[in-house]
């Protein structure tokens, strides 16, 4: 935890209240389209450095990594981990057919972070009235030295888990804002807040 | 929604209705439609108008009216949605054009009716310079790896080749030399004799005349031979005349052994595989190199006695020279040099122990390496302990150095015994065993 850009208690409990409705319905939305229920955690909000963030987002080496960037009133990336395990019946469920190929895998890796992400980007910006737009997802490999070289010092990650019950799949979706988004959420919530 | 802005936009529009209707194009799609389609297109199913991609098309249709949040398409998974031709059919590669899809949620503001709004994006050229972007890396990577081997292997190469070279000629050079040596030795020798015989006659014919004036002369004949006997000091010489010959042809004997060990040594010209008596030849090494490092004591053990070998003898010797070598080296004032080689089944075993200054551990892993060494500039090429790992390894063994700084080092040769056939020289790659080095271990 940074002192610089810590959250009052107020301001954190709202904030994950906030997440927490949006991951609902993020959830909901996902399991509306592939007629599957979907277990969601408890949102986790913490301040990082990039080195955090690396040692956050690195402790799996069976996973796929996403990342996915929006602009708007607040700006950063999401990025999303997925294990492979279970990734099969995710994509069956998202009628793609068996067996799959390395593109299709790629494509359903790709959309369900897209949705995923998006939901819960759109439900925290509907609830906070500010507009973002999602930018197209692509995978990556996180390597250390990409994360020493980010251009910047804090960030706030919104970490939250989900679960796929009819398979072992499970998906983590972190949002990383940069310091001026965290300054315009902190005011915004504050409004909120009265 | 019919701004002709719409038509002059480089993406792709066209928007469809909840039961999957198509209520507008615009003329980036238009354009690239059968003449037939175009006018009937819209008011029409889209699986009518494009049955190509029409489950994908329609379940991410149905995520952007079930989400009401974008679905994105990307070229590399999926290049072809829409059977558009490329942007360029006659000079391009690509005869279909590769696309990225967008489709977002969008509220006529008229009619107020969620339709979904598929965008196009033309990435042919993107792509196919990514593509020979890729091409090109993986190229580069083989042509890389490629380069990297053969420098290795011409690194080897030439570090052989300025040690055969070396060697070739040191060892002319010192049959040559104890061939030049040999001769005077020859008369040195003879005369030597002679002088002891000439010295013995010498001495007795003085000893004869003293033995006579003392019998018959008088006192004062006596006393100038006495003077004589003296001021030529023919006690002392008496004396010491023996010895100092016997000293001589000590030392001759020794010149003799050393000229032809290293005659021996040198101009073993028998090149090529065969038996080698090892315990010999590992006597012979510690003579000559003996005779050149005098600082550490020396000790050979061989076990069985007279063990011989199937090896290429010359390489092998050599390889044996350059680590022992290395060994009295590393002994400045006192120490141990070791030679160990012992067969253990269908292994030699062979170690090389010193109690010299031992190799830093930063070192350690690169002392095979050709050229480097640590010696200052001029002092060393660093090809010994190179040209002897190659060796070691076209006998397909295995060397592995462990030192300790300040204590010593010790390097161990495993050979496996090969039969005529085994030892058809091959592929150095492919060798079975590599040398390694290990961590030090206390000596």
């Amino acid at each position: 935890m940074n002192d610089a850009i810590a959250f009052t208690e107020d301001q954190r409990d709202a904030l994950q209240e906030l997440m927490n409705i949006s991951m609902g319905q993020a959830a909901n939305s996902l399991a509306h389209l592939i007629e599957t229920k979907i277990g969601i955690s408890i949102p986790n909000i913490t301040a990082v450095t990039p080195e955090q963030l690396f040692e956050m987002v690195r402790h799996n080496q069976e996973a796929h990594y996403t990342r996915q960037s929006f602009m708007g009133d607040i700006h950063g990336e999401v990025m999303s981990i997925l294990s492979q395990s279970g990734l099969a019946e995710v994509a069956e469920l998202m009628e793609y057919e068996q067996p799959l190929s390395d593109a299709d895998i790629k494509e359903t890796i790709l959309e369900l972070c897209n949705i995923l992400a998006g939901a819960c980007l759109s439900g925290l910006s509907e609830q906070l009235e500010l507009t973002t737009n999602l930018q197209m997802p692509t995978l990556f490999q996180p390597e250390k030295h990409d994360f020493n070289q980010l251009g910047w010092q804090h960030s706030l990650v919104m970490e939250v888990k989900f679960d796929i019950q009819i398979s072992s799949f499970t998906m983590r979706v972190v949002f990383c804002l940069d310091d001026a988004s965290l300054h315009k959420l902190t005011s915004t919530i504050d409004e909120l807040l009265g | 929604m019919d701004n002709p802005l719409l038509n002059k936009l480089p993406i792709g529009i066209c928007l469809v209705n909840q039961d999957y209707i198509i209520t507008h194009l615009n003329a980036f799609f238009l354009d690239r439609m059968a003449s037939e389609l175009r006018d009937e297109a819209i008011g029409k199913p889209i699986g009518d108008v494009f049955p190509e991609q029409i489950k994908f098309l329609k379940r991410r249709i149905k995520s952007v009216f079930v989400l009401k949040h974008p679905s994105f398409s990307y070229w590399e998974q999926r290049p072809h949605i829409f059977p558009f031709k490329s942007s360029r059919p006659i000079t391009g590669e690509e005869t279909q054009m590769v696309q990225n899809m967008e489709i977002v949620p969008h509220k006529d503001p008229d009619t107020g009716q969620l339709c979904a709004c598929i965008l196009i994006q033309d990435v042919t050229a993107q792509a196919s310079y990514f593509k020979a972007q890729a091409q090109l890396a993986e190229e580069l990577k083989a042509e890389h790896e490629a380069q990297r081997k053969l420098i290795r292997k011409l690194d080897r190469a030439q570090a052989q080749l300025i040690q055969a070279e070396k060697m070739a000629s040191t060892g002319q050079l010192a049959a040559g030399i104890a061939h030049e040596i040999n001769n005077p030795m020859g008369f040195i020798t003879a005369n030597l004799n002679t002088l002891e015989q000439y010295a013995k006659h010498l001495l007795d014919a003085c000893q004869a005349s003293r033995d006579l004036v003392e019998i018959h002369s008088d006192t004062e004949l006596q006393q100038q031979f006495n003077q004589i006997i003296q001021s030529n000091h023919v006690d002392l010489v008496s004396e010491d005349i023996a010895p100092l010959i016997e000293e001589s042809k000590d030392g001759l004997k020794r010149v003799r052994e050393i000229v032809s060990t290293l005659r021996s040594f040198a101009e073993d010209t028998q090149t090529g595989w065969g038996l080698l008596n090892l315990d010999e030849t590992a006597n012979q090494l510690v003579q000559l190199i003996g005779v050149q490092y005098k600082a550490p004591t020396y000790k050979v053990q061989c076990e069985p006695p007279n063990l011989k070998w199937y090896c290429e003898s010359a390489s092998l010797k050599q390889a044996l020279t350059n680590v022992l070598m290395n060994a009295a080296q590393s002994i400045t004032d006192k120490g141990l040099v070791m030679l160990s080689i012992q067969q253990r089944g269908a292994m030699l075993h062979i170690k090389i122990l010193d109690t010299g200054c031992g190799i830093n551990e930063k070192h350690l892993g690169r002392i095979f390496e050709p050229f480097f060494t640590t010696r200052p500039e001029g002092q060393g090429q660093g090809l010994g302990l190179s040209v002897a790992y190659t060796a070691i390894e076209n006998h397909k063994g295995k060397m592995v150095a462990n030192s300790k700084p300040g204590k010593g080092t010790v390097i161990e040769i495993l050979l496996p015994a090969l039969s005529e056939k085994q030892a058809e020289p091959q592929d150095d790659e492919n060798s079975s065993l590599a040398a390694s080095t290990q961590q030090p271990e206390s000596l």
